[in-house]
C-alpha cells in the first residue's frame, strides 16, 4: 500500500525546467516532430512528463561521467542490460534526455517481438526504440544519431538473483557496426537496476514452453524503488585500419575491452552505491525543482 | 543511355489511368515531335485523339495487342497498366492473365520489334508488410508480399518476371522498373489515396506505421526523366521524409476514427465501413514499409522529388479543396 501511495504522489510531480529546455531543443532537431522509424516527439515527452518524478525520486537516478557524451554525430551506446523488465532501458534513455548538457535521443535497439505486439512495439517506436535489425541501426547511425544497444540481449535482463551483476558475454554486432559507422561507442554501467526484483527465478523450462525470450517469476510486481547509478565511461575507438568484415577473433580482442571497461564501472559503482533502503534525495534536487 | 532525340514514338500502356494521363500531356508538352500511342482494356472513348496521340481500345494479353507493335515502330514503351490489386473484382486468374501473361507479353513484343527501352511501373507493396521491415528497405531486399497474402502473388511475380527479362535481355533492351511508395494526387484512383481522402476512415491505434507518399505531379515527371536520366534498373521511388497515418489524417483535415486495427481486421472480413480497405492492406497500415532511394538519388539527385510527403499530403488536400 505504501508504494502504492508513494507512485500516486509521484504521478503528480511536475518536471523541471531542465526538462522543458530539452524538449526545446529537441524540437529544432526533429522539425516534424516524428522520424522514420517511429519517433513521436510529443507522444515521448507526455510519456517523459509521467516518467520524469519516478526516475528522479523514485528511482533517484545519477549519471557520472556526461562529459563523455558527444554533443553531436553517431555514437554506439552500449550497457549492460538488467533489471527483468528492461526499465534499466528507459532509464538510461531518460538520462540522456534530461541530465546531459546536450540532449540526446538514445535509440535502444528492440526485440523483434515487441514490434507484432499490438499497443507495445508503437509507443516503444514513439519513444525512440528501433527494431533490432543492423541495416535499421546503420540507416540511424548515417543520420549521425545515438544509437543504444545491449550487447547481453535478453541472457542480460533474464538472470536470477544468483546471477545478479554477472555480465553475460557481449555480442559482436554492436562493434562491427561502429566500424562501419565509423563512429566510437560509449559503454555505460547500471548499476542498481538488478534490485527492482531483488528474489528472481527465471523459469527458463516455461519460456521455453510458451515460446517467450524469458519468464521471470518475482517476489513482486512492481520494481522496488533501488536507487539506480548511470555511469557513463570514456568513449571507445574503434581502431581505423580495422575493416567491418574483420574475424570475430579480431573483433572480440576489442569487445573483450569494452566488456572489462563495463564490468570495472559496475564494480566501482557497486562500492559507491548508496544503500538500498536508505537512499536519500539527489543533492541539488530542491534546487532543480524550484527552478 | 537513350537519348531522346533518338525517339520518335512512345507506347504508354494503362492509358486510361490519372498516371498514364499526366504522362502523356507532359510528354507531348516537352517533346512535341514524338508521337505517342495509348492503349487501354478500359474505354478510351472521353479522350480525344491528336495528330500527336492515337488510341486503341485492346486487352495486351490477347494476339490482335502484336498489330500495335507491327504497325508502329515504338522506340519507348511505358508500361502503366497493372490491374489493381486492391480490390477483388477480377479474379485471381483474370488478374493474373492481365498482370503476369500480359506483362512478359509486352517484354517479348517490345525486344522482338525493337523497342529501345521499356519503364515499367511496379509498387512498392512487393516488399511486404512485416514487423521485421527495416525501415528504408533497399530494392535488393526480397519480395515477401505474397508470402502472407497470396493475391499479391501476381504483383510480385509481374515484378520478378520483369526483373529476369531485364538481367537476361540487358544487352538489346533497356528496361527500367520503377517501385513506387504510394502515389497521391487528384487524378490518383489508388486505395491508399481514397483511404486518405474518407472522412471517419478507421487508423490504427494499436500500430503506428511510417508511410511514404510520392505526389502524382513528381512520379510523371520521374517517368519522364526515366527516358534520359534512368539506366536499366530496379529503382524504388519515394520522398526522402515519412509521415504516420494519424499525422497524414490531421494535416488533411477530416475527421477519424482510432480504433485496434488488430480488432478491426478480423470484423473488416464482414462489415462495410469508409475507407474499406482489402485484407492485406490492413498490414501496410500496422507495419512499416519504408523505401530506400539511394540507387535513384544517384541518377536524378537527391532531390528528384519536388514535394515531401507531408508537402505531398498537403497538396492533395489542396487540390481535392479546389476541385
Amino acid at each position: 500500500m505504501a508504494l502504492k501511495k508513494i507512485i500516486k504522489d509521484l504521478a503528480k510531480t511536475k518536471p523541471d525546467r531542465k526538462f522543458v529546455l530539452t524538449y526545446r531543443i529537441l524540437r529544432q532537431r526533429y522539425p516534424s516532430g516524428e522520424d522514420s522509424w517511429g519517433l513521436d516527439l510529443q507522444f515521448l515527452r507526455k510519456i517523459f512528463v509521467k516518467v520524469w518524478p519516478f526516475y528522479r525520486h523514485y528511482f533517484k537516478v545519477r549519471v557520472f561521467g556526461e562529459e563523455h557524451v558527444p554533443e553531436k554525430g553517431a555514437i554506439v551506446a552500449t550497457s549492460n542490460h538488467t533489471g527483468q523488465i528492461a526499465l534499466d532501458g528507459a532509464l538510461v534513455t531518460m538520462a540522456f534526455f534530461s541530465d546531459i548538457k546536450s540532449p540526446r535521443i538514445l535509440r535502444p535497439m528492440v526485440e523483434r517481438f515487441v514490434y507484432k505486439t499490438p499497443f507495445v512495439g508503437a509507443w516503444v517506436a514513439a519513444l525512440g526504440g528501433i527494431l533490432g535489425d543492423r541495416r535499421n541501426c546503420m540507416a540511424l547511425l548515417k543520420q549521425g544519431e545515438a544509437v543504444l544497444i545491449f550487447p547481453e540481449g535478453v541472457r542480460g535482463i533474464a538472470k536470477s538473483t544468483s546471477e545478479f551483476y554477472q555480465l553475460q558475454p557481449f555480442g559482436l554486432g554492436f562493434f562491427r557496426m561502429a566500424l562501419e559507422a565509423e563512429c566510437d561507442i560509449l559503454p555505460i554501467a547500471v548499476v542498481g537496476a538488478e534490485e527492482f526484483y531483488p528474489y528472481t527465478y527465471q523459469a527458463r523450462w516455461l519460456a521455453k514452453r510458451l515460446k517467450l525470450p524469458c519468464f521471470p517469476i518475482t517476489a513482486n510486481l512492481l520494481p522496488l524503488p533501488s536507487p539506480v547509478d548511470i555511469y557513463i565511461g570514456k568513449p571507445y575507438s574503434v581502431p581505423k585500419d580495422l575493416s567491418k568484415d574483420a574475424s570475430d577473433a579480431a573483433i572480440a580482442k576489442h569487445v573483450r575491452k569494452i566488456e572489462d571497461q563495463i564490468k570495472q564501472m559496475i564494480q566501482e559503482g557497486l562500492e559507491k552505491r548508496r544503500p538500498f533502503a536508505l537512499a536519500k534525495r539527489i543533492p541539488g534536487d530542491a534546487e532543480r525543482q524550484s527552478n | 543511355m537513350l537519348n531522346v532525340n533518338q525517339i520518335n514514338s512512345i507506347l504508354i500502356i494503362g492509358f486510361a489511368g490519372g498516371l498514364a494521363q499526366a504522362l502523356t500531356n507532359l510528354l507531348l508538352k516537352t517533346y512535341p515531335n514524338i508521337k505517342v500511342t495509348g492503349i487501354d482494356s478500359r474505354d478510351l472513348s472521353k479522350f480525344e485523339e491528336t495528330d500527336n496521340l492515337k488510341l486503341f481500345r485492346i486487352k495486351y494479353s490477347r494476339s490482335n495487342f502484336e498489330k500495335i507493335f507491327r504497325g508502329h515502330k515504338f522506340d519507348v514503351v511505358y508500361h502503366l497498366g497493372r490491374l489493381s490489386h486492391a480490390y477483388p473484382k477480377a479474379n485471381v486468374l483474370e488478374r493474373a492473365d492481365i498482370n503476369v501473361v500480359g506483362t512478359q507479353r509486352i517484354m517479348e513484343l517490345s525486344l522482338r520489334f525493337g523497342v529501345k527501352k521499356v519503364v515499367v511501373l511496379s509498387t512498392y507493396h512487393v516488399y511486404g508488410a512485416f514487423p521485421d521491415n527495416p525501415i528504408f528497405l533497399p530494392e535488393t531486399a526480397p519480395l515477401r508480399a505474397s508470402f502472407k497474402y497470396p493475391e499479391l502473388h501476381d504483383v510480385v511475380e509481374m515484378d520478378q518476371g520483369t526483373a529476369g527479362f531485364m538481367w537476361r535481355y540487358h544487352d538489346q533492351i533497356e528496361t527500367v522498373i520503377f517501385r513506387p511508395c504510394n502515389i497521391i494526387g487528384h487524378n490518383i484512383r489508388n486505395v491508399m489515396c481514397s483511404y486518405l481522402m474518407t472522412p471517419y476512415a478507421i487508423v490504427p491505434s494499436d500500430f503506428k506505421p511510417m508511410f511514404q507518399f510520392i505526389h502524382e505531379s513528381d512520379m510523371t515527371r520521374i517517368l519522364l526523366r526515366s527516358l534520359e536520366n534512368v539506366p536499366g534498373g530496379v529503382y524504388n521511388v519515394a520522398p526522402r521524409d515519412t509521415i504516420s497515418m494519424p499525422k497524414a489524417k490531421k494535416l488533411l483535415g477530416g475527421e477519424y476514427f482510432k480504433a485496434p486495427i488488430s480488432l478491426v481486421q478480423p470484423l473488416a472480413r464482414f462489415v462495410r465501413w469508409p475507407g474499406r480497405l482489402p485484407q492485406y492492406l490492413f498490414d501496410y497500415l500496422k507495419y512499416s514499409c519504408v523505401v530506400s532511394t539511394e540507387e535513384l538519388d544517384k541518377h536524378l539527385g537527391p532531390r528528384f522529388c519536388h514535394y515531401s510527403t507531408r508537402e505531398a499530403v498537403a497538396k492533395l488536400l489542396d487540390e481535392t479543396a479546389h476541385g
